[in-house]
């Protein structure tokens, strides 16, 4: 091999290729973004880099990250599911309201297995609702969201109910070498899981497929309803369980609590790189799309404004990140 | 045939069919519901009745329909219930705090709002970003916008100026379903237009309208600011209506109205009409006021029955998901005519001739 053709094949030789593959990975530009941000972050406020400010992000990446699982795998398979807010609500009422302020094995089964059971009851509801009506998935999973709150109010008249327990709450927000939030853990455990669902799993091919193709799915003979239903089933269980974590997160839960996740989790998925379109999309992405939804909150906290500012800034950079890399193509082409 | 039954099974066919069979039940229950409840069967027809519902509503109704005008383009706008905020804003603040007349409050409104349309328009059709997080986006930004311009509710419209809106014209003919009407006569008129069907060839698909001639860009722009005009008229009633400023509030209209307008028929794109956006909202807002008479109704006739309106609440949205599954059986035949369309396109015409 000559000198030459030796070089070609290591990518800091062409900055411009170097760019371009840059630009064409989403979880590499989210990655970068968040880092920016980071730093401006930094800038404008040295003394708010201390142990504190570092674990609180680590800890409101994980569960964003966590939250966003379930999405991300429904949106690959080409729907989208709304409830991801209602349902981590849920999950956390369930949780604080079996809890009240007692830790125990026995305890933690009851919760975990209620909070699964519900999420993945309105998995199937969702998914078997959006196969069977055929309409879009957005306002399905939305009616189906809607409910689920309004049962939160019918269950705690509107008020907070109950309280996480202690030893519960300890593992979320104990602080390993006083930075690292021991949430973490609960990390290790989860990410692995996804991102063997996802990429190893035959069933997470399947995913792909449909998304991408659902006639061409169904001819090589995936059973592409019963994926799309399990993969709103997977969404709803994820997001029971990212809703325990939630109220162990908050210590207390209200209807409601995590409404804006929904949104929240959507935008991380989305500017991780994962389309609407489905079949294209990472769970590294939506981790660094996580990361950067959570570095840009608290950029519009430490830069101070008030909060009319902070919501006209926050509008405005999320078109600007969509700006970036998330258009579709044009009609010419 | 006779021509009824035929003009019948056209209407079958006809997008709005899935809205208007949802909208008959829902004003059949409403109906009952109303009449059991206060002892006089006909009360729902009293016009102090529906003309305060109908007044009360008006905003709802109109943002529905500048919806389905966006949906017709395959478009859609979650910030749509934050842009009659913004209307409502700016009708109370230009008077109060620049001493202007108050149609010039109206007028600064209604451009705000076009320039709002016109900067929705230009970020999802322009650029091509995504609808939803667009909307999303555009949410936070006028909610800013909003409370930077009014802090906190406050503010007052004269009397002569929304007493007539809220009067009953001849005792029966409320002014809100003129305004309502007046809007509906306009897409009609639009519908006939060239632009009519270009908004249909866009929203059906944007390539195959682009390689006919039509812009997609420019089609899908003059949707945004027609939707940005029925929004200011919906502001403007909501400022009427309520006669002060709230800069929060009707954020939920945005996602309302979308599951309103699918619940009427519509599709995502060259599929369905105003008319699907007029049922669905109303079927929307009966089905509310049937379920709180069923429950005043109960809590009459069962002593000691009380619930909170939390519970009407769940019984009012689990309706809303049984509206959806009804579609299935209602759109069936529409379905159908949208299959068969596209089989006509596929054979040029010739199916057409021989059926």
């Amino acid at each position: 091999m000559s000198a030459a053709e030796h070089r070609d094949l290591i990518p800091w030789y062409h900055p411009k290729k170097l760019l371009i593959s840059f630009r064409r990975s989403p979880p590499l530009v989210a990655f970068a973004l968040s880092a920016l941000l980071f730093l401006i972050t930094i800038l404008i406020n040295p003394k708010g880099l201390n142990n504190r400010f570092i674990g609180s992000l680590i800890l409101l990446t994980t569960l964003l990250a966590i939250s966003s699982a379930g999405q991300t795998i429904v949106l690959i398979g080409g729907g989208m599911d709304f409830s991801v807010g209602a349902v981590m609500s849920a999950a956390a009422i369930i949780a604080t309201y079996t809890m009240d302020k007692q830790d125990s094995v026995l305890i933690y089964v009851q919760v975990l297995a209620l909070s699964l059971l519900m999420g993945a009851v309105v998995g199937l509801l969702n998914g078997f609702f959006v196969v069977k009506i055929g309409l879009p998935a957005m306002i399905v999973t939305m009616a189906v969201s809607n409910i689920i709150t309004r049962l939160q109010y019918v269950f705690t008249s509107g008020s907070p109910a109950g309280w996480a327990g202690q030893k519960f709450v300890d593992s979320i927000i104990y602080r390993f070498f006083d930075l690292i939030p021991s949430i973490v853990i609960y990390a290790l455990l989860f990410v692995p899981v996804v991102f063997w669902i996802l990429n190893r799993s035959r069933f997470g091919k399947q995913v792909y497929m449909v998304g991408n193709n659902r006639q061409a799915a169904y001819l090589t003979g995936v059973r592409v309803n019963w994926v799309i239903i399990m993969t709103y089933v997977i969404s709803g269980m994820m997001s029971a369980f990212a809703g325990i974590l939630g109220a162990g997160y908050k210590a207390t839960a209200r209807v409601d609590i995590f409404g804006e996740y929904a949104f929240t989790s959507l935008v991380a998925v989305i500017v991780g790189g994962t389309t609407f379109s489905g079949g294209v999309g990472t769970y590294t992405g939506t981790i660094a799309g996580a990361l950067l939804m959570t570095v840009l909150s608290n950029l519009l906290t430490t830069l101070g404004l008030p909060q009319t500012m902070r919501d006209i800034l926050n509008g405005v950079i999320i078109i600007l990140l969509l700006m970036l890399y998330n258009r579709s193509k044009a009609v010419r082409q | 045939m006779n021509t009824l039954t035929q003009s019948v099974k056209k209407f079958r066919r006809t997008p709005a069919f899935t809205g208007f069979v949802l909208f008959t039940i829902a004003l059949v229950m409403n109906i009952l519901m109303q009449g059991i409840n206060s002892g006089t069967p006909l009360a729902f027809f009293k016009p102090a009745f529906y003309g305060s519902m109908l007044m009360t509503n008006a905003p709802f109704i109109l943002t529905t329909m500048a919806q389905s005008l966006l949906l017709i383009v395959g478009l859609f706008d979650i910030s749509i219930g934050i842009q009659l905020a913004l209307v409502n804003v700016i009708c109370i603040m230009v008077p109060q705090e620049l001493g202007l007349p108050i149609w010039a409050g109206w007028l600064a409104a209604m451009g705000a709002n076009l320039l709002v349309s016109a900067a929705f328009g230009a970020c999802s059709s322009l650029l091509r970003l995504p609808a939803m997080l667009v909307g999303y986006a555009f949410t936070f930004i006028i909610k800013g916008v909003n409370v930077s311009i009014m802090s906190k509710p406050q503010g007052k419209v004269p009397k002569e100026v929304y007493l007539p809106y809220q009067t009953l014209i001849g005792g029966v003919l409320p002014v809100a379903l003129l305004v309502i009407v007046a809007i509906f006569l306009m897409w009609l008129l639009i519908k006939r237009r060239p632009l009519g069907k270009h908004l249909y060839a866009v929203g059906g698909n944007p390539r195959n309208a682009y390689a006919a001639g039509i812009s997609p860009v420019k089609v899908q722009m003059q949707a945004n600011l027609l939707k940005g005009f029925i929004v200011g008229v919906g502001g403007i009633c909501l400022t009427l209506m309520n006669a002060s400023g709230n800069p929060l509030q009707a954020e939920d209209y945005g996602l309302r109205s979308l599951i309103a307008c699918i619940l009427g028929g519509m599709g995502f794109g060259g599929w369905g009409s105003m008319a699907c956006g007029v049922f669905g909202a109303s079927f929307f807002v009966l089905i509310q006021n049937a379920v709180y008479y069923f429950f005043s109704y109960l809590s009459k006739v069962i002593t000691g029955f009380a619930v909170s309106t939390y519970w009407q609440n769940l019984v009012s949205d689990v309706i809303l998901l049984l509206g959806l599954l009804v579609t299935i059986i209602t759109a069936r035949e529409q379905r159908k005519t949208l299959k068969e369309g596209l089989f006509n396109q596929f054979k040029g015409g010739e199916a057409r001739v021989s059926r």
